[in-house]
């Protein structure tokens, strides 16, 4: 039985790493020097950084919002406001984008409807088309992946916990700090490692709203295969890195949970 | 110390529920418990007393001062909630250890006193155990011990039993009582299960929409209910409805029964309360009030057996150790209580 999952997994998985992993080593590493010495891929990496902060700093907090109150719906209504939220989650980024183009863009309708109301279409949509507004984007479908994880989490969190902390003598904000951080800190952290991997290495949205007006790894990389002079082995070395730096991000979750089971199960 | 409700009044937002006019008195040292069905305000008190509900009107004492308007944390309460709410990624100390935390008692010092609180209430041995691995029972006696450590004014229990089964119930009912008598404190214990206020409280209040409709010791609740529902809530009963025919007798529906002198009108209704231990089997010597009728309910439970007697339409339950057929039972005039009617 799990020979034809092993078949699809090398076929379409670990053949096609293989070949860019050799094609990024073609000339001894001579691929990733170039890249290295290039000073636009440091700057993609900043960028890249930077959306891979801000995305799922800005989709877990509103993530955790959106959780917190499905947890205290009946299960009924949580069920049916689940899957409207998860609905971004099977569109495609570009989708995604034109979607923010048709509403927030230069001629979007809530761009017009605003200006009637004195606000400059051009600047309004500018913030869009800015690495505050791909941000923006990207949390549209981080903000479900956030919610589907911390959601378990919170339904099974006992609140009269938050309850019993006050009656001991703890204010509001530190019974929260006390009891709830800490029992939500392993999804949490898990749910950020995995919308950054996702934010760091997606860019069909970001091709689609902002082209190469940001420099971002994933632009740069498309930019080495589709412009006419194609420069696979610097594009293979990019790929290779990108890979490096979203395992990296998941690893550390890995990590911070095992150690935590570690911990747990050690008391 | 000594808790006091005058004239409380609490509506949750919206609703018709809550919690009206409330006048009780919790004196020092005193376990009083509060029981009543669903939506009776039981809990609605207990939330008002520990400072999750303000209320609209009236006053809450606690030990002298007016707290009615202070927050939960300051009112230095320990409460057991009914699902324990213990903190699952502490250990058993270091939850028992909290509220000392919170109160900035040194490291070692309240390491100590949440081990020495954790053995008072039988679970020396198992302090770095998380509370997902302790059976409930010994959930239940962190929770107390978690309560308790920082000498808190007065205990409220939220029906602090009810996930437990039967047997441990039993014994954590006696080791409850045992504690709050060793510690002094006052209590307020909500509870759904008479027979667990009857067996621990000095006192009991029977609420029932939002009102307490009678507060009496356990003794006088069982032998003298103000009302038919107490009656009914409190143990079981023979609930019949009549009209007084005569200073000492008044008719039900399957006759006439004679009572103790009881100083009401002729022609007023009332209703007729005996307990199933009083309804006595078969007939003796100078017992008047005799009825004769078919068993249509026998079950035996061990040391009692209950059953239903068809007399006249009506059924007479009773409850007795005799294992011989019934055909006959007999009440004596002292057994039985007339109450105000329902209707």
């Amino acid at each position: 039985m799990a020979v034809p999952g092993a078949l699809v997994i090398v076929l379409f998985f670990i053949l096609p790493l293989a070949v860019v992993v050799a094609e990024a080593f073609t000339d001894g590493g001579g691929a990733f020097r170039k890249v290295f010495a290039d000073v636009v891929f440091w700057r993609g990496l900043a960028g890249t950084l930077v959306l891979g902060t801000v995305a799922p700093s800005v989709s877990l907090i509103v993530g955790f919002g959106v959780a917190w109150h499905l947890s205290s719906l009946p299960e009924n209504l949580r069920t049916n406001l689940q899957f409207w939220i998860s609905l971004p989650l099977t569109f495609s980024g570009l989708i995604v984008a034109y979607g923010f183009i048709l509403a927030l863009g230069r001629s979007g309708f809530i761009t017009l409807s605003l200006s009637y109301l004195g606000s400059d279409p051009a600047t309004f949509s500018g913030f869009l088309y800015s690495p505050a507004g791909l941000a923006f984007a990207y949390s549209y479908y981080l903000i479900p992946r956030v919610v589907l994880i911390l959601l378990p989490v919170l339904v099974n969190f006992d609140r009269t916990q938050i309850a019993a902390a006050q009656s001991l003598g703890a204010g509001g904000i530190r019974a929260v700090m006390d009891v709830l951080v800490p029992q939500v800190m392993p999804s949490a952290v898990a749910a950020f490692c995995l919308v950054a991997a996702v934010a760091i290495g997606a860019y069909g949205t970001a091709l689609a709203l902002v082209g190469s007006q940001v420099n971002i790894l994933p632009l740069i990389l498309y930019s080495r295969i589709s412009d006419s002079g194609a420069d696979f082995p610097s594009a293979a070395a990019l790929s290779v890195i990108l890979l490096a730096l979203c395992t990296l991000v998941l690893a550390a979750g890995e990590l911070y949970a095992s150690r935590r089971e570690r911990r747990d199960a050690a008391s | 110390m000594s808790i006091q409700l005058q004239n409380v009044t609490f509506v949750y937002p919206g609703t018709r529920v809550g919690v009206f006019g409330l006048d009780l008195s919790i004196d020092d040292g005193e376990l009083l418990a509060v029981i009543g069905a669903s939506g009776s305000g039981k809990t609605t008190l207990l939330k008002l007393i520990a400072g999750f509900e303000v209320p609209q009107s009236g006053r809450i004492v606690l030990d002298g001062q007016d707290v009615t308007g202070l927050p939960v944390r300051d009112r230095q309460l320990g409460v057991v909630f009914q699902s324990y709410a213990l903190f699952p990624h502490m250990t058993a100390w270091q939850n028992v250890a909290y509220p000392l935390k919170i109160r900035r008692v040194e490291a070692p010092e309240r390491h100590r006193r949440a081990v020495d609180a954790l053995a008072r209430v039988g679970l020396k041995g198992m302090e770095e155990r998380r509370p997902q691995t302790l059976s409930g029972g010994q959930q239940q006696r962190v929770a107390l011990a978690r309560a308790l450590v920082f000498q808190p004014k007065a205990l409220l229990l939220d029906e602090p039993l009810s996930a437990l089964d039967a047997g441990l119930r039993g014994e954590m009912r006696d080791e409850i009582r045992r504690l709050q008598r060793e510690f002094g404190i006052s209590t307020v214990h909500i509870t759904h299960d008479q027979e667990e206020a009857l067996s621990m409280a000095d006192r009991v209040a029977v609420m029932e929409a939002g009102r307490v409709i009678q507060l009496a010791s356990p003794r006088e609740l069982y032998d003298s209910p103000a009302t038919r529902s107490v009656a009914g809530f409190v143990g079981e009963a023979n609930l019949w409805e009549g009209v007084v025919d005569a200073p000492n007798a008044v008719s039900v529906p399957f006759g006439v029964l004679l009572t103790t002198a009881h100083g009401l009108g002729k022609g007023q209704a009332v209703t007729v309360l005996v307990r199933p231990e009083n309804i006595m089997v078969g007939i003796a010597d100078g017992i008047p009030n005799r009825f004769a009728g078919t068993i249509v309910r026998d079950r035996f439970l061990g040391a009692v057996r209950r059953y239903d007697l068809a007399v006249g339409g009506l059924v007479i339950r009773g409850q007795t150790g005799i294992r011989d057929p019934i055909e006959t039972v007999s009440i004596r005039p002292e057994h039985i209580r007339l109450l105000p009617s329902a209707s």
